[in-house]
């Protein structure tokens, strides 16, 4: 019999942590669903490509440092972290690329710290922050293959999009879709005579802010001229679905109380305003209209699944409303004025800079401490309670 | 109250009187239901009976009776004068008649888990008893009369601080009473023993209430019950109204079902919004809280004019056949409370004295019902029994949000591990009520109060060697510097010493003052010897100066 079962309390209410991580991912399906219908199977492979790296080196560094493998295993916090950072990973991304990310986030930002619930920076934000330093080009250039471009994205070189009546329709999804995926993701599996250049030469694309930012002004003026808007320019709406599915993953994170709702509310309230306060009608347009900022990139899935970490955020409640104002202005300072194209990383890397601070100053009120006019307050209630 | 009164009531819009939010707070499934399908059951004399007393280092007991002699029931068999207070005493009753064949120190039912002297009673089943003296009409004593008599009773908080009941309407009497609360909140899953009296006995409930109410000349009396017990809910509401036809002007309220709404601080701040400040008294704020184990207990001494000989005490667990509510007498084995319910020993994981949340392990059936044990539980293997596993905290932050007194827990587990004491203090550790809620909901499955409890040993221990340590540090230096005064003021010395004199004792008096706020540290210590080394060497010279000088005169 161990200490805990003949000690109070002797209820437990049957929570634990792997079920709190199998939520998580669960939560994570429909972001990566609409993934998935719009961009083929690359962020598919990505996720199962990190999920098996993680799980190595997890257990491999379980094993190193002497702790129950099977047991730590279990709790699927390797996994969560794999699939996290798999989705911020351009699909079409080179599985070493994948694998070097895992392994960094694991191994160095993970166990080297002592572990679940040491690590003062979120692992999956580590890896990418370091693939983005290491291998800027791979990171900031999404590969699809001419299955899914073809299929929906015919634009010329001002970004309008050609009417494409006899063009024939190609799903993503299909199985010529699949096998571009995998060649792109496994180079080396490709024969002599293939070319890779010669199916994903020139299709480069990233989130809509990004094409925002990057692009040229008279491009872009040009384009609104002709009454294309940004998102149907991309393939449709994909980025407002993808983020309306991370957006109902997270709502379901908070139904399910695994987050509070304080983190993700002040994040997106805090893009929100600041990127209203920026914009204006006429004004440059690197600001970028407040709903470009809220579902034009990954701010969803980095108000609600990334930031929320609980391991590297603020934990007290008052120190995650300022945590999640300081990574929204973060979110929107490095976009519209830092150089790298998207920001959640490295604003909730900041982040986790500050959250042992904010633990320490921003603690909420004990009871019955703190109590200048403690007295007065009965005499207050004489008056209330008179009958 | 009104069914409208009682919606506005669980909304907390209510015009009359509504519940205040409190911070934190669980909702355990409660299995209460088992033990609540019956009615109180009287209990069969047993053929023993083990009246606990008190235990000797708590205050000194004096003894009615001795070994051998035949006893009444209701009759006064011993009273412990508590120590720390010499005015108070807590008297002891015989709950049935025979004769008394030990007097030996035993284990008792309560939360003190050490053992305690105990009458030992071999019960003749005859039950005969001394005649009872009710008091002639509790409206016309005055206070005093009414503390004496509940004093007299051998009444103690019934919901387990076992504090006696006259002391505690005592500490307020020189205060201006605003508030009496009425604690019906039994918030803590298993235990039904409170629920099963309201149900049953409602109109003592409320007329001891009143007695307390008089008793404490309290302008406000407030009976408080979780919202999610209608049939006690309905029972206190027909007697307080059969009361208030009478004299009384006793109040329902209804509290938020939640653990731990029943908690003294936070049932104060529910009912009526008052925070009592961390390390002191509701009493100095003007609110009492009693029992309504202790409300029915004043009204049977005071109605009655019946001792405290017994109480309702919930008998659970899947380990007994019949689940129920029995007034037990006090002085009866654990053991064989289970035997009436229908014990299935090999059924049985363990024994738990207490709820399920702040209850604690019994180490064996024979300890002794005492007036504190509200609930016996005979858990079977599958229940009660927490997952084992533990995992790293992952800070969460689930404890925090089931804390109800707005602790960090997940902070406070951190600085446990590093015993940085310091930290601990500001994050207020001492103010924990262990209440068991953030052990509950953490998915880590970590001993969060067991670990708090050591800390808070660990820093009392810690506190007092530090008390004691200084204690001697200041004698040890009042010693030598009384030494060196008499050396300094001996005849043999020379002139030249009288010119130093001041200066050594500042340099006493400063280093009194250092020692006081660091401790021990090495380089404190060599700096301290380089300094007497210095000191000497000069004393040196100047002695040589000064023979030098004398020399010279001669």
């Amino acid at each position: 019999m161990s200490s805990m079962d003949t000690k109070a309390p002797f209820q437990h209410s049957g929570k634990n942590i792997a079920q709190l991580m199998q939520t998580l991912l669960l939560a994570l399906l429909p972001g990566i669903c609409a993934s998935l219908w719009f961009f083929g199977y690359g962020i598919l492979l990505n996720i199962l490509i990190a999920g098996f790296f993680a799980l190595a080196a997890e257990t491999a560094m379980l094993g190193l440092r002497g702790k129950k493998i099977a047991l730590h295993l279990a709790d699927r916090s390797a996994l969560v972290c794999a699939a996290l950072f798999a989705i911020g990973i351009p699909p079409g991304a080179p599985w070493w690329l994948v694998a070097l990310g895992i392994i960094f986030a694991i191994v160095v930002a993970k166990h080297l710290y002592g572990g679940l619930g040491q690590n003062p920076f979120n692992p999956a934000m580590c890896g990418y922050a370091m693939l983005l330093l290491a291998f800027p080009l791979q990171m900031t250039s999404w590969h699809l293959p001419n299955e899914v471009v073809e299929g929906v994205l015919s634009v010329d070189n001002l970004g309008i999009p050609i009417a494409s009546a006899e063009q024939e329709i190609l799903s993503p999804l299909s199985w010529r879709g699949f096998k571009q995926a995998l060649l792109l993701s496994f180079p080396f599996a490709a024969s002599s005579d293939f070319d890779i250049k010669a199916f994903t030469d020139g299709l480069a694309m990233a989130t809509p802010l990004i094409e925002f930012k990057m692009a040229g002004q008279s491009a872009l003026l040009a384009a609104r001229d002709s009454g294309a808007s940004l998102f149907s320019r991309e393939s449709e709406t994909a980025w407002e679905v993808i983020n309306i599915g991370y957006l109902f993953g997270g709502l379901l994170l908070l139904y399910k109380r695994i987050i509070s709702w304080h983190i993700p509310l002040t994040i997106i309230a805090t893009v929100l305003i600041v990127s209203a306060l920026f914009y204006a009608p006429g004004s440059a347009s690197i600001y970028g209209t407040p709903y470009l900022h809220l579902f034009g990139s990954a701010t969803m899935i980095g108000a609600f699944f990334i930031a929320t970490d609980p391991v590297s955020a603020a934990t007290t409640r008052p120190g995650k409303v300022v945590y999640g104002i300081i990574i929204g202005l973060s979110i929107y300072s490095i976009r519209v004025w830092g150089s790298y194209l998207d920001s959640i990383a490295f604003a909730v890397l900041f982040g986790n800079f500050c959250a042992p601070a904010l633990d320490q100053f921003c603690r909420p009120r004990i009871f019955g401490q703190g109590l200048l006019r403690a007295t007065k307050l009965t005499e207050t209630n004489h008056e209330s309670t008179k009958p | 109250m009104s069914p409208l009164q009682r919606i506005q009531s669980m909304l907390g819009v209510g015009t009359s009187l509504s519940s205040r939010r409190t911070a934190g707070g669980i909702k355990p499934p409660s299995y209460k239901e088992h033990s609540l399908r019956s009615r109180i059951m009287p209990m069969p004399i047993p053929p023993q009976l083990k009246i606990p007393v008190g235990a000797t280092e708590s205050g000194t007991i004096a003894l009615d009776i001795a070994a051998g002699d035949h006893v009444h029931k209701y009759q006064k068999l011993a009273q412990l004068q508590l120590s720390a207070q010499g005015r108070t005493s807590i008297p002891v009753h015989a709950p049935t008649s025979g004769i008394v064949s030990a007097i030996e120190e035993a284990y008792v039912a309560d939360h003190s888990q050490q053992k305690q002297v105990c009458i030992v009673l071999k019960t003749d089943g005859l039950d005969t008893s001394l005649p009872l003296e009710p008091a002639v009409d509790y409206r016309q004593l005055a206070s005093e009369e009414l503390v004496t008599a509940i004093r007299r009773a051998g009444i103690v908080g019934m919901g387990g601080a076992g504090f006696p009941a006259a002391d505690k309407i005592d500490s307020a009497a020189h205060q201006a009473l605003d508030l009496l609360i009425i604690n019906a909140a039994e918030c803590e899953p298993y235990i039904s023993a409170d629920e099963a009296l309201i149900r049953e006995r409602a109109e003592g409930v409320v007329t001891g209430a009143e007695i307390l109410q008089r008793a404490s000349s309290a302008r406000r009396c407030i009976i408080a019950i979780e919202s999610s017990k209608p049939n006690a809910i309905q029972a206190l509401e027909q007697a307080i109204e059969a009361q208030t036809n009478i004299t009384g002007n006793c109040e329902l309220l209804l509290v938020p079902s939640k653990y731990p709404a029943g908690s003294e601080k936070q049932l104060i701040q529910s009912v009526s919004g008052i925070e009592i400040p961390s390390g002191q008294h509701p009493a100095q704020h003007g609110v009492l809280v009693h029992n309504v184990g202790t409300s029915y207990a004043v009204f049977q001494a005071l109605v009655l004019g019946r001792p405290c000989i017994s109480r309702i005490t919930t008998l659970s667990g899947q380990a007994l056949k019949t689940p129920k509510n029995f007034e037990a007498l006090i002085g009866c084995s654990v053991e064989f409370l289970f035997e009436i319910c229908g014990i299935d020993k090999s059924l049985r994981h363990k024994t738990l004295l207490g709820g399920s949340l702040m209850g604690l392990q019994l180490p064996s059936d024979n300890a002794a019902v005492s007036k504190t044990t509200n609930c016996l539980i005979a858990a079977g293997s599958d229940e009660l029994a927490p997952p084992t596993e533990i995992q790293a905290c992952i800070r969460c932050g689930f404890c925090a949000d089931a804390c109800p007194v707005r602790l960090l827990p997940q902070q406070l587990l951190a600085f446990s591990k590093t015993a940085n004491n310091s930290q601990l203090l500001e994050h207020g550790l001492m103010d924990c009520i262990e209440c068991g809620a953030c052990d509950y909901v953490c998915p880590s499955h970590i001993p969060l109060v067991s670990i708090y409890k050591d800390s808070k040993a660990a820093i009392e221990t810690r506190l007092t060697n530090h008390e004691r340590s200084k204690v001697w540090q200041q004698r040890f230096q009042y010693h030598q510097s009384r030494i060196k005064k008499e050396k300094d003021q001996a005849p043999t010395r020379t002139k030249a010493v009288p010119a130093k004199k001041p200066a050594a004792e500042s340099e006493v008096s400063a280093s009194n003052n250092g020692n006081e706020q660091e401790f021990f540290s090495k380089e404190k210590a060599s700096r301290e010897i380089a300094a007497a080394v210095a000191r000497v060497k000069a004393r040196r010279d100047e002695s040589k100066k000064a023979a030098s000088v004398q020399d010279k005169s001669k």
